[in-house]
């Protein structure tokens, strides 16, 4: 899986922005903006899944499809398809 | 004080909410099912002093809104009246998430409290609450729990009983959007308020209002707020033009996240560091890429010994009681008065529900076992594991469980499903579940087996009768998947809670409520299908044989062979007249007459009935076929049985005997319950005939194909 770099901040065309299915494991970033109108976003919104929010990248499941993220503490498990709607920004403090 | 009150109990999935339930409620509680959707409804009762409180378990759910169809009944039974109490369970351990859903349900107006469970980990993770603040800003009171124990139930009766009393002045929250969305709110409500909707009178307008604004489609679909929704969209025009936002149906989530963590930045604590929690730790192994396939493997097999091995002694009591029972009756009940009615109750009835309620321990340590899986909080690692997998044939990771469920018997894998939220998903594993070769066709290929196929070849024989089973079953969902049930898939997204250690009461509690269902089974359809085979196979009854057996059996006995000749002669005529009746019978004149639509796929007449009484239950083609072949009391033990098979069918015919018991419909309790869990007899009558022209075809080909080729028309391997 390629991975992103720090630098896609200043991104210009959409598929350059660091969504949250590129996110590697192990890695936390603050969610940016959602896809407006993407599929399932008031359920993603109804469990945290908002602007503003922090979440850690735990793992990906076997043979692909779901990723298990950390948002407010919580275990959740979703598409990486989903997961493309969600545009993250990496927190630069370390 | 008012002496019945309705309270409603409601909270986010994994919140604990069902052992606050369970340790309210005990025993007294009964389930059931919301009407048109496949939601569980629970309620129970229970009193404090002399009041008495119905208690309504809501489903779980993390905000009110229509994402599924859990919600829509949260909605729906929130927004009737009757409604004195709302009880909302929080987490604890994650109170800013569990207190998303507590600002909808502030906006109802209903009297709220609050439950703060799980107050244990809370503190072990060192977070702080200023209660009194919180209090303040729901404008609920709030109790501290620990839902698993009974001392930590406590404080809730003793908040509760005060909460009560109270009912009449209790508090309002502060809950405000900001000035501008407030306006739009608050314009929309007064157009709610004009229309003055009677059966909605007890919720503030400004409920709807602000489901409207975030164009919830359950509000939108009630039909007296048609004529408001010119406003709601010129308000949300305009709130997306101020704000510059460009998706308004999560705006409000946004809002609400805001805003709590005003609520929560003085109120909630977190003192000391973060632990890795040692839920975490366990994850690492148990969803471990390498790992996390064998050890779900494992905890499938397992479940699997523990649901056939363990149960079988209990099995063997049960078994031994309904013996017992008709021997008693059998005793008690002399021959002479109503003879029919006494033979039907001993071997109809206490036979054909025994023969069925001897599968209640299986049943019962199952979901035993399920219950284990569910409530520590394994079955959503397992389906995140299985996922991928699944989704090559169309299905999906929470498909697996009942697939390999549906090796023990389909009915209880068909309700184990429920755990699958995707409609479509679950739709397409039940259909496919049948295909799985359940226990009760096992008897019959052990009974076959070993009467057509060599020693070395009788395991693979077994292991190609189940792999066909499989096989068919994933493509069938592929094809499903392709045809019917055609789409995108819907939005997944499932929560892995923390691992728990589950209480023996309340796994205790989750068998007890499937065993009731199964029993209830046993006690209609397999009771009423056990009478109507009793008389199908026993009427009419013949008086002129072909022989003149009475004759017969008075000339063997007065013959001189010695005693064991004797008494074996006696048997075999005793045989024989049984045979003859049984094809005078309706079963008979019906295998008979249905014959020539079997002879196609190499069934007889006596085969055909053995296949319609395996619709009963598919052991019941076994011990048809030892009534038939006159060997009286036949079990799949039985040799002789087998040697007369042997002589009348080809291993080719038993081929296809095997076959179209693994495809066609496994009994009609299958078809209730696929009736009841898909809410439709169209679906049921299709499954059935689906099923059945896969199994007709499918044999009718191997038959006729095998028959041309001379294939497996000698015993095989002798």
């Amino acid at each position: 899986m390629a991975k992103k770099t720090e630098n896609s901040q200043k991104s210009v065309s959409s598929n350059k922005e660091l969504t949250l299915a590129d996110l590697p494991i192990g890695s936390s970033a603050t969610i940016v903006k959602i896809i407006p109108n993407a599929r399932g976003g008031k359920k993603f919104a109804d469990v945290g899944l908002v602007p503003g929010t922090e979440l850690v990248m735990e793992s990906h499941a076997p043979f692909g499809g779901l990723i298990r993220v950390k948002v407010m503490e919580t275990s959740m498990a979703l598409h990486s398809d989903d997961a493309k709607n969600i545009v993250m920004k990496k927190e630069s403090k370390k | 004080m008012k002496k019945k009150f309705k309270v409603a109990l409601i909270g986010n999935p994994n919140c604990g909410k069902t052992s606050i339930f369970n340790m309210l409620t005990g025993a007294r509680q009964h389930v059931g099912n919301y009407p048109g959707v496949t939601v569980e409804s629970k309620a129970g009762s229970f009193t404090i002093g002399d009041a008495e409180i119905e208690l309504i378990d809501l489903p779980g759910v993390y905000s009110l809104s229509s994402n599924s169809p859990e919600e829509d009944v949260a909605f729906n039974e929130l927004t009737k009246a009757g409604i004195d109490l709302i009880l909302n369970v929080i987490d604890s351990s994650i109170a800013r998430r569990s207190l998303y859903l507590t600002t909808q349900l502030a906006e109802l107006h209903i009297p709220m409290m609050l439950v703060f469970n799980m107050s244990d980990d809370a503190q072990k993770k060192g977070i702080k609450f200023n209660i009194e603040k919180l209090e303040k800003y729901f404008g609920s009171p709030i109790a501290q729990t620990v839902g698993r124990t009974s001392d930590g139930v406590r404080p809730l009766v003793e908040k509760l009983t005060v909460a009560l009393e109270n009912l009449e002045n209790h508090g309002v929250p502060m809950l405000s959007y900001g000035s501008d969305i407030d306006d739009s709110i608050e314009a929309v409500a007064k157009k709610i308020d004009e229309l003055k909707i009677e059966r909605y009178a007890h919720i503030p307008s400004r409920f709807f209002a602000i489901k409207l604004l975030e164009s919830d489609s359950c509000t939108m679909k009630i039909p007296e707020l048609k004529s408001v929704m010119g406003e709601v969209a010129e308000q949300i025009k305009h709130l997306s033009d101020i704000h510059a936002i460009d998706d308004t149906t999560t705006f409000m989530a946004d809002c609400r996240y805001a805003m709590l963590s005003g609520a929560c930045r003085d109120a909630v604590m977190m003192t000391g560091e973060r632990r890795r929690e040692i839920s975490d730790k366990i994850d690492a192994v148990m969803t471990n890429k390498f790992f996390g396939l064998p050890i779900f493997f494992l905890a499938m097999y397992i479940t699997f010994w523990f649901t056939f091995t363990c149960a079988d002694p209990v099995m063997g009591w049960i078994e031994e009681f309904f013996g017992w029972l008709a021997d008693s009756v059998n005793a008690v009940w002399s021959e002479d008065t109503m003879p029919y009615l006494r033979s039907m109750i001993t071997d109809g009835i206490i036979a054909g529900v025994g023969g069925v309620v001897v599968f209640l321990p299986n049943i019962l340590f199952m979901f035993f076992a399920i219950a284990i899986l569910e409530e520590s909080g394994y079955m959503s690692r397992a389906a995140f594991v299985m996922d991928g997998l699944m989704r090559k044939f169309g299905l999906q990771g929470k498909s697996f469980v009942p697939l390999v469920l549906g090796f023990g018997c389909t009915v209880p894998a068909i309700m184990a499903t429920r755990g699958i939220e995707s409609e479509r998903d679950r739709k397409t594993t039940i259909m496919v579940l049948p295909l799985m070769s359940c226990g009760a066709r096992l008897p019959i290929y052990a009974l076959l087996i070993p009467a057509f196929f060599a020693q070395k070849y009788q395991a693979l024989m077994m292991w190609i009768i189940y792999l066909i089973g499989v096989i068919v079953a994933l493509l069938a969902a592929r094809l499903l998947k392709n045809t019917i049930f055609k789409g995108d898939g819907e939005v997944y997204l499932m929560e892995l809670p923390p691992y728990r250690l589950p209480t023996l009461r309340s796994l205790l509690l989750h068998m007890w409520d499937k065993g009731k269902v199964y029993l209830q089974k046993a006690g209609t359809i397999i009771l009423a299908t056990s009478i109507i085979l009793y008389i199908a196979n026993t009427y009419p009854e013949k008086t002129e044989f072909s022989k003149d057996y009475d004759a017969l059996t008075t000339q063997v006995e007065k013959s001189n062979i010695d005693k064991e000749k004797k008494e074996e002669a006696l048997a075999t005529l005793e045989n024989e007249k049984m045979a003859e009746s049984m094809e005078y019978t309706i079963s008979g004149s019906v295998g008979k007459f249905l014959e020539p639509v079997f002879k196609p796929i190499g069934f007889d007449w006596k085969l055909t009935t053995a296949t319609i009484g395996a619709l009963a239950a598919k052991e019941v083609f076994v011990s048809q076929l030892g009534i038939l072949y006159a060997e009286g009391e036949a079990d799949e033990e039985s040799d002789t049985l087998r040697q007369r098979l042997a002589k009348h069918y080809t291993p080719l015919q038993a081929f296809c005997m095997m076959l179209f018991a693994l495809l066609s419909i496994p009994c009609f309790a299958t078809l209730a319950i696929i009736k009841r869990e898909m809410n439709s007899w169209k679906m049921m009558f299709a499954e059935a005939g689906i099923l059945f022209a896969l199994a007709y075809i499918t044999t009718m080909l191997v038959y006729q194909v095998g028959s041309l080729l001379q294939i497996g028309t000698k015993i095989i391997g002798q």
